[in-house]
C-alpha cells in the first residue's frame, strides 16, 4: 500500500496493519487494519466472538498479534518485548472494561489515585484534588469515601472511567462498557463518554449500543469472524451499508 | 496480685484438693511468669516472621517463573509434611551442632529460643504460603487484567492489588494456623526453651502436682488461642470490602 | 469475552504432565545417594541401626492408626451429639470439641501420661495402662473433636434440598440416606479426614517426650550412641524423610480428591 507524506497532524494516533491473532487451532484475527486519527472516536460493531475486544487488547499490549504491526503515536506495540516498555504504552492508554474491574479493597477515591500516585509519583494531594474532579465530571461527588461495592453498576463504570482518566491518557478504549449494566444506568454512562468524546478525547469503542455507536463516532467498522468486512461513516454503515453482512447484521438489529 | 488474695486461693484449692501451693513461693512463682512471658513473646515474635516468610514464599509460589516456584513448592511440601517436633530437632541438633563445628561452642550466636523461632517461621510460614497462594489465585483475570492496563507492573500487581485481596481472603485460614503457632510453642519445652510448658514441668516435677498445672497451663493457652481468634475476628471487620461477597 | 473463550479451548493441547510424586521420588533417591557418597562411613553405621528405627517407625504407624480409629468414633458420636435438638446433649459436645481443638497436643499427651492412672481395676484383674496407650488417647482425645467437626460440616452442608429431592423420586428415608446422603458425606469428609490423619501421624512424634520408643526417641538413642557428627545429620535427616514418605503421599491424595469433589 502506497504510503502518503502526513504531517504529525494527520497522521493516525492508533494504527493496525495486517493484524493476525489466534489461540490454538483459534483464528482471532484474520488481517484487520485500522486507523483512528487524533480526536476521533471510532466504534467496533459486530456479531459476539467476532474478535472486537482482542483487537483492544492488543493495542495496549495485553496480548501480542502473531502477525502484523500496531502502532499508537510514535510506539510500534508489536515490537515491545520488556515489561517496562509496554508499561510506559499502558499509562498513555486508557482501558474501560466490561465488568468495570475496580479494586474492591479500596475505597472510590483510592481507585483513582492509585495509579497516578504508585506508577506516575504524582503526589497524593495533587492526585486526591484531581480525582475529585473527576469525579465531579463523571457526577459522583457524592460517592468519593464509598466502596465498589456499594455502588451500582452505572455508577462503578464511572468510576472506572474517572480511573482510566486520571492517567492522562492520549487514548482510551472502552470495551464493551455498557453490556453488564441494567439498562436504566446505560444511559448515565453513555452521557459521560458522550461528554468525553465532545471534549475532544480519542476513544475506541466496542459497543452494542448502535444508536450511541451512530450519533458519537466519526468512524464505525464492522467486523465478523475476525474480519473489517465494512467501515465509512455512521452515515454509509447504519444506512447504505454496501456489504451484504453487514446489511443482514443492521437489519436484524432492527427488526 | 496482693498476697493475701493469693494466699486465699491456694487455701480455697487445697480445700477441694488442688495443690497450688506453688504460688506462695515468690521464686517459683517467678519464673512460672516467666514461663508465660516467654510463651507470649515467642508467639508473637513467631507470628510476625511467620507472616514475613509465608508472603514471600505466596509471591515466589506465584511468580509464573518456574525457577522461582518450583523450589517454593518443595520447601513448602517438606515443611507441610513433616513433623514439626522433627524440624526442631533437625534445627537444634543438626544446624546448631553445625554452627557449633564451624564457629565455635563459645561464638555460637544461636540459642534454643532462636532456633524455635526460625523453625516456627517457617513451619507456619509455609502454611500461610499455601492460604495466601490460594486467595491470590482467587484474584479474578479480569481484575489483574485492569491493573496491568493501568500500568502496573507485575511488582505493583503483587503488592497493591493482588496481596491486599488475598490477605483478605486467605484471612479464616491465617489465624487458623497463628492459634495452631500458639499451640505448637509448647514444643519450645522439647529443647529446653523456658516457655509455658517447659516453667510448669519444673514445678510439676518439683511438687508432683501435674494436674493442677495442666489447668493452669490450658487456661494460658485457651485465652491466648482466644485472644489470637478474636484479634482476627476485628481484622476481619476492619479490613471488611464492603459490598462484596460476605 | 473473546479471549476468555479462546484461552478455555487452548487447555485440551497441554501435554500431560508428570505426577510430582515421579520428582519428589527421583529427589530423594538422588539426595540419598549424594549422602551416602559424601558420608560412607557414616551410611555404614546407619545401614545397622535401619531395625531400630524400623521398630520405632512401627509404632508411629500404629499409635496414628489407633488414634484415627478411637477418634473416628469418639468424633461420630460427639458430632451427632453436637447436632441433638436438646442443648443440655448438644451443650457438653460443643464444650469437648471447644477444649480438645483449642489445648495443645504435647500438652494433653502430658496430661495422659501422667494424670491418667497407670492400670485400671476390672473386678479382681489388673488391667495395665502402659505410656504408649495413654500417649494414644492423648492423641485420640483431640482428633475426635476435629472429626466432630468434619462430620457436622459435612452432614450440615447437605441440604433439605436434597431428602425432598430424594422422596420425590420415590426414595424411603433409609433409602435416601444410603443412595444420597451418606454418599455425598463420604466425599465431604474424606478429604479432612485423610489431612487429618497425617497431621496425628505427625504428631505422634510428641510420644517421644513422655518416653515412649517410636521413631524419633530411636533415632536421638542412635544419635547419643553413635556420638558423630556426620552420623547425626543423616539420621535425623532420616527421619525428615520417612515421615515425608509416609506423609507426602497422604495430603497429595487428598488435595487430588478436594479437586475432584469442587466439580460434583
Amino acid at each position: 500500500m502506497p504510503q502518503p507524506y502526513l504531517s504529525p497532524e494527520q497522521r493516525p494516533l492508533v494504527e493496525l496493519r495486517n493484524v493476525h491473532v489466534s489461540f490454538g487451532s483459534n483464528h482471532v484475527l484474520k488481517g484487520i487494519d485500522l486507523t483512528v486519527r487524533k480526536g476521533d472516536a471510532v466504534s467496533i460493531i459486530g456479531p459476539s466472538g467476532s474478535g472486537k475486544s482482542t483487537i483492544l487488547r492488543c493495542i495496549n499490549g495485553l496480548l501480542t498479534p502473531e502477525r502484523g504491526e500496531v502502532v499508537v503515536g510514535n510506539t510500534s506495540v508489536h515490537t515491545l518485548r520488556t515489561e517496562a516498555e509496554r508499561i510506559a504504552l499502558r499509562k498513555r492508554i486508557g482501558f474501560v472494561f466490561q465488568q468495570y474491574n475496580l479494586f474492591p479493597h479500596l475505597t472510590v477515591l483510592d481507585n483513582i489515585v492509585i495509579a497516578p500516585i504508585r506508577i506516575l509519583g504524582v503526589e497524593r494531594e495533587i492526585a486526591e484534588r484531581e480525582a475529585r474532579e473527576l469525579l465531579a465530571k463523571v457526577r459522583l461527588s457524592d460517592k468519593v469515601d464509598a466502596y465498589p461495592g456499594q455502588l451500582s453498576g452505572g455508577q462503578q463504570q464511572r468510576v472506572a472511567i474517572a480511573r482510566a482518566l486520571a492517567m492522562h491518557p492520549e487514548l482510551v478504549l472502552f470495551d464493551e462498557v455498557t453490556s453488564a449494566l441494567d439498562p436504566e444506568t446505560v444511559g448515565e454512562v453513555l452521557s459521560v463518554i458522550r461528554q468525553l468524546v465532545e471534549d475532544g478525547m480519542t476513544c475506541l469503542l466496542v459497543t452494542h449500543e448502535m444508536r450511541f455507536a451512530e450519533e458519537v463516532s466519526q468512524q464505525i467498522v464492522f467486523t465478523e469472524g475476525g474480519e473489517i468486512v465494512e467501515r465509512g461513516t455512521p452515515r454509509e454503515i447504519f444506512h447504505a451499508p454496501r456489504n451484504p453482512r453487514t446489511h443482514a447484521f443492521i437489519n436484524a438489529l432492527r427488526n | 496480685m496482693p498476697e493475701s488474695l493469693l494466699t486465699e486461693f491456694i487455701g480455697a484449692a487445697k480445700s477441694v484438693g488442688l495443690n497450688y501451693g506453688f504460688l506462695a513461693s515468690v521464686s517459683e512463682r517467678t519464673s512460672w511468669l516467666r514461663g508465660v512471658v516467654v510463651t507470649i513473646e515467642l508467639s508473637v515474635l513467631s507470628i510476625l516472621c511467620s507472616l514475613i516468610v509465608g508472603t514471600v514464599i505466596a509471591s515466589l509460589l506465584t511468580s509464573g517463573r518456574p525457577w522461582l516456584a518450583r523450589p517454593a513448592r518443595a520447601f513448602v511440601e517438606v515443611l507441610r509434611n513433616t513433623p514439626t517436633l522433627v524440624q526442631i530437632y533437625c534445627a537444634f541438633f543438626v544446624c546448631h551442632m553445625l554452627v557449633n563445628q564451624s564457629v565455635g561452642a563459645q561464638n555460637n550466636p544461636m540459642s534454643a529460643y532462636a532456633w524455635v523461632v526460625i523453625v516456627f517461621s517457617i513451619h507456619f510460614g509455609a502454611y500461610h504460603a499455601e492460604a495466601l497462594r490460594a486467595g491470590i489465585e482467587a484474584v479474578p483475570k479480569a481484575m489483574r487484567e485492569s491493573a496491568i492496563s493501568l500500568g502496573f507492573s507485575r511488582r505493583e500487581l503483587l503488592v497493591f492489588v493482588e496481596l491486599p485481596l488475598a490477605f483478605r481472603f486467605a484471612l479464616p485460614s491465617l489465624v487458623n494456623n497463628l492459634a495452631d503457632l500458639v499451640k505448637a510453642t509448647s514444643l519450645g519445652s522439647a529443647i529446653a526453651v523456658g516457655e509455658l510448658t517447659y516453667a510448669s514441668l519444673m514445678i510439676w516435677i518439683e511438687r508432683d502436682n501435674v494436674l493442677e498445672m495442666m489447668i493452669l497451663i490450658l487456661l494460658v493457652y485457651g485465652a491466648l488461642t482466644l485472644s489470637v481468634s478474636r484479634l482476627g475476628f476485628l481484622l476481619e471487620k476492619r479490613l471488611r470490602m464492603p459490598g462484596y461477597g460476605h | 469475552m473473546d479471549t476468555e473463550q479462546a484461552m478455555t479451548l487452548k487447555t485440551p493441547w497441554n501435554a500431560p504432565s508428570i505426577p510430582p510424586i515421579v520428582y519428589w521420588a527421583l529427589g530423594v533417591v538422588l539426595a540419598w545417594t549424594a549422602l551416602a557418597h559424601f558420608y560412607r562411613e557414616s551410611m555404614m553405621i546407619l545401614w545397622q541401626w535401619v531395625p531400630h528405627l524400623a521398630s520405632g517407625l512401627r509404632m508411629n504407624v500404629l499409635f496414628s492408626v489407633l488414634a484415627i480409629a478411637i477418634g473416628t468414633l469418639l468424633g461420630a458420636v460427639v458430632g451427632a451429639l453436637e447436632l441433638s435438638r436438646s442443648r443440655r446433649i448438644s451443650l457438653p459436645a460443643q464444650w469437648y470439641v471447644q477444649f480438645f481443638r483449642n489445648a495443645p497436643i504435647l500438652v494433653l499427651i502430658f496430661f495422659a501420661t501422667y494424670v491418667f492412672p497407670f492400670e485400671i481395676r476390672i473386678g479382681t484383674m489388673y488391667l495395665s495402662f502402659p505410656d504408649w496407650i495413654k500417649a494414644t488417647l492423648g492423641l485420640a482425645l483431640p482428633a475426635g473433636a476435629h472429626i466432630a467437626e468434619i462430620f457436622r460440616g459435612a452432614i450440615l452442608s447437605i441440604t433439605s434440598a436434597q431428602w425432598e429431592a430424594a422422596a420425590s423420586l420415590g426414595f424411603s428415608r433409609s433409602q435416601t440416606l444410603r443412595w444420597v446422603i451418606l454418599p455425598q458425606c463420604v466425599k465431604r469428609v474424606l478429604p479432612p479426614w485423610m489431612n487429618l490423619y497425617a497431621m496425628i501421624t505427625m504428631s505422634t512424634t510428641l510420644a517421644s517426650l513422655v518416653g515412649v520408643r517410636e521413631l524419633l526417641e530411636s533415632a536421638k538413642n542412635a544419635s547419643n550412641t553413635v556420638n558423630r557428627t556426620d552420623f547425626t545429620v543423616l539420621i535425623y535427616l532420616a527421619v525428615l524423610t520417612l515421615f515425608f514418605l509416609y506423609c507426602y503421599p497422604i495430603t497429595r491424595f487428598t488435595a487430588r480428591l478436594e479437586r475432584k469433589y469442587v466439580f460434583h
